[in-house]
């Protein structure tokens, strides 16, 4: 959704927003791009807001509005942690947390051909990649990136995989690296993989390892950056 | 069929496997051990009858209420109690309108089984006019959040908001002394169940490594586990009832060790029930007591303890403080613990 459109400005960035709040009026703008992300929507010359979050802005142009919720609503270029439902014929159906099952085309893997269709189990999770995600069909994942390759998507072994909102998967991403995984980085070593869709993975070389950072990430949510650094000291004392 | 499927939820077989060999080396994924209760929290509302119980992310709420009916034939002389079921749908995404689940039904019944079989309500005391009146008491589970182990979560209420439940008091009148008066609340002072013991449900969830074994299982335990059962005990060690519906089969020197833990688990929890009730029954009776006006400056505004016997500005104080939210009632009633005990006049009649 591009819109032509000038003196881009709003007062309403990093502000709570709520459905039906009109955070641009573009007929006094003109001969600019902006670019509208999720909860957003263009009513003629007014851009309105559609679901409750918090309103970011980017530079140059884009906004879209940031929230935490349960439910994940689909959108293309995020990378998800999905389950694996069922396998058709071309499709593998998988579970991304959506409103509806997503597909995943048995082609869409590295060097995919139909000689070498991957199998997977009923239950597998699989970090996958959104392709298509329009309304009213069900959203299409890869597991290769933009270019083909399979750049770490893939069916993941052993490990746990945790639900959490959407909110925290987006924290655990963001740069710098969120305090909670930097603190636990320094003394564990694991690996973790975090969907956008509220699901989050972790594995490590012992048990007891997984389930410590599991419940930090999971305890960290509400808690502040210094917050969240205090409470993975303790939770690796009691561990040592 | 795929709207369906995209309803349920799931568990990755990464989480299957992961929970069984964590539990290898006594690990649970919440970070217990395997003979660990996850925190239990229990919220009594002001009002009489009904009860919130929190157990880990386990949510659920009871309500006591009560009824004159006529007996049954066969039992002239006992009241009824009753056990009723309700799953929200948001509790869980496989909760569906309509008739029903097993579940539902298994967990209204195991409730239902522990407090009825024990006898551990007295309905002979629930009588009013034999062959003619008796009160039945009905007791609403409602599921809100399920996180598992709901049969335990549910029994704990329905303990609770039976003990502090409080039926209306009766009397005969006439001249036969048939009929009957059922005397308001502000009248005459309701009176509360009679109620011997507390059977407490302590459920194990069994895996199909046959060492293995789990008390209190979370929802994911749940899906992995491949047999349970439910215990109930007393305090005194008494099993009230014992439930094991199918699934993976137990020994008999297992079941003796998770009697053993039931009992350890279920004296706790009756003394957490215990210190529950009696707060609330404190409050209780601290909300019924008249505070002298000039006492409750003194508490309200502790910086002028001298003020006395003077004119007080906050006359009315007692009716504006039963209006206010629980958590402003706790700080005033804090202040007003000396009042207890006192003479039966300073009680509210209004």
């Amino acid at each position: 959704m591009e819109t032509k459109s000038s003196s881009s400005s709003t007062n309403l960035v990093d502000q709570s927003v709520c459905p039906g709040d009109v955070i641009l009026d573009l007929s006094n703008m003109t001969n600019q791009t902006i670019k509208l992300g999720g909860g957003l929507r263009q009513d003629c010359d007014a851009i309105s807001v559609m679901k409750a979050g918090r309103l970011r802005f980017s530079k140059p142009n884009k906004y879209w509005v940031e929230n935490s919720q349960k439910r994940y609503v689909p959108h293309a270029e995020d990378s998800v942690l999905g389950i694996v439902v069922d396998s058709r014929s071309d499709n593998f159906l998988v579970d991304i947390k959506g409103p509806a099952l997503a597909f995943l085309p048995v082609l869409a893997f590295e060097g995919g051909t139909r000689r070498n269709i991957p199998r997977f189990e009923i239950g597998t999770l699989i970090y996958a990649r959104v392709v298509k995600a329009n309304p009213g069909m069900n959203p299409e994942l890869a597991c290769t990136d933009a270019s083909g390759k399979a750049a770490e998507f893939g069916a993941l072994k052993d490990g746990y995989m945790f639900e959490c909102t959407t909110g925290l998967s987006r924290m655990l991403l963001s740069s710098p690296t969120c305090p909670v995984l930097d603190a636990l980085g320094k003394k564990l070593s694991f690996e973790i993989a975090v969907g956008l869709n509220g699901r989050v993975w972790v594995s490590a070389a012992s048990p007891q390892t997984t389930i410590v950072v599991a419940n930090a990430i999971m305890n960290s949510e509400t808690l502040s950056g210094a917050q969240q650094r205090i409470m993975v000291e303790k939770l690796l004392e009691r561990i040592h | 069929m795929e709207q369906r499927l995209a309803n349920t939820w799931r568990m990755p077989l990464n989480d299957n496997k992961f929970i069984e060999t964590a539990l290898l080396s006594d690990l649970r994924v919440d970070g217990r051990r395997p003979s660990d209760y996850r925190k239990l929290t229990i919220k009594l509302a002001k009002q009489d009858g009904s009860a919130e119980v929190h157990l880990g992310q386990t949510h659920v709420i009871t309500f006591v209420t009560a009824q004159l009916v006529r007996p049954y034939r066969d039992r002239p002389n006992e009241g009824s109690l009753s056990i009723f079921t309700e799953f929200s749908l948001m509790a869980d995404p496989s909760f569906e309108p309509g008739r029903p689940t097993d579940a539902a039904v298994e967990l209204g019944r195991v409730v239902d089984r522990g407090l009825r079989e024990s006898r551990a309500i007295d309905t002979e005391s629930l009588c009013v006019l034999s062959g003619k009146l008796v009160w039945a008491i009905r007791v609403d589970i409602h599921i809100l959040d399920n996180a598992g182990n709901l049969v335990d979560a549910a029994n704990i209420a329905a303990l609770v908001s039976l003990l502090t439940f409080r039926r209306p008091e009766c009397s005969l009148t006439g001249e036969d002394g048939q009929d009957v008066v059922v005397h308001p609340p502000e009248e005459r002072d309701p009176i509360p169940l009679i109620i011997h013991h507390l059977p407490i449900a302590v459920t194990f969830g069994f895996f199909s490594n046959e060492n293995l074994l789990v008390i209190d299982p979370t929802h994911h335990e749940e899906c992995v586990m491949t047999g349970r059962m439910t215990a109930t005990l007393n305090s005194n060690g008494d099993v009230c009832a014992i439930q094991k519906p199918g699934g993976e089969s137990v020994s008999q020197s297992v079941i003796m060790h998770c009697l053993k833990l039931a009992h350890v688990k279920a004296t706790d929890i009756t003394t957490k029930i215990k210190d529950a009730v009696e707060i609330h029954n404190n409050e209780r009776m601290l909300r019924k007591i008249k505070r002298h006006s000039s006492s409750a400056a003194v508490d309200v505004c502790g910086a002028t303890a001298g003020f006395g016997g003077k004119q007080n500005p906050l006359d009315g104080d007692d009716l504006e403080c039963r209006a206010t939210p629980s958590g402003q009632q706790h700080s005033k009633d804090g202040a007003s613990k000396n009042f207890t005990g006192g003479p039966s006049s300073w009680y509210d009649t209004s």
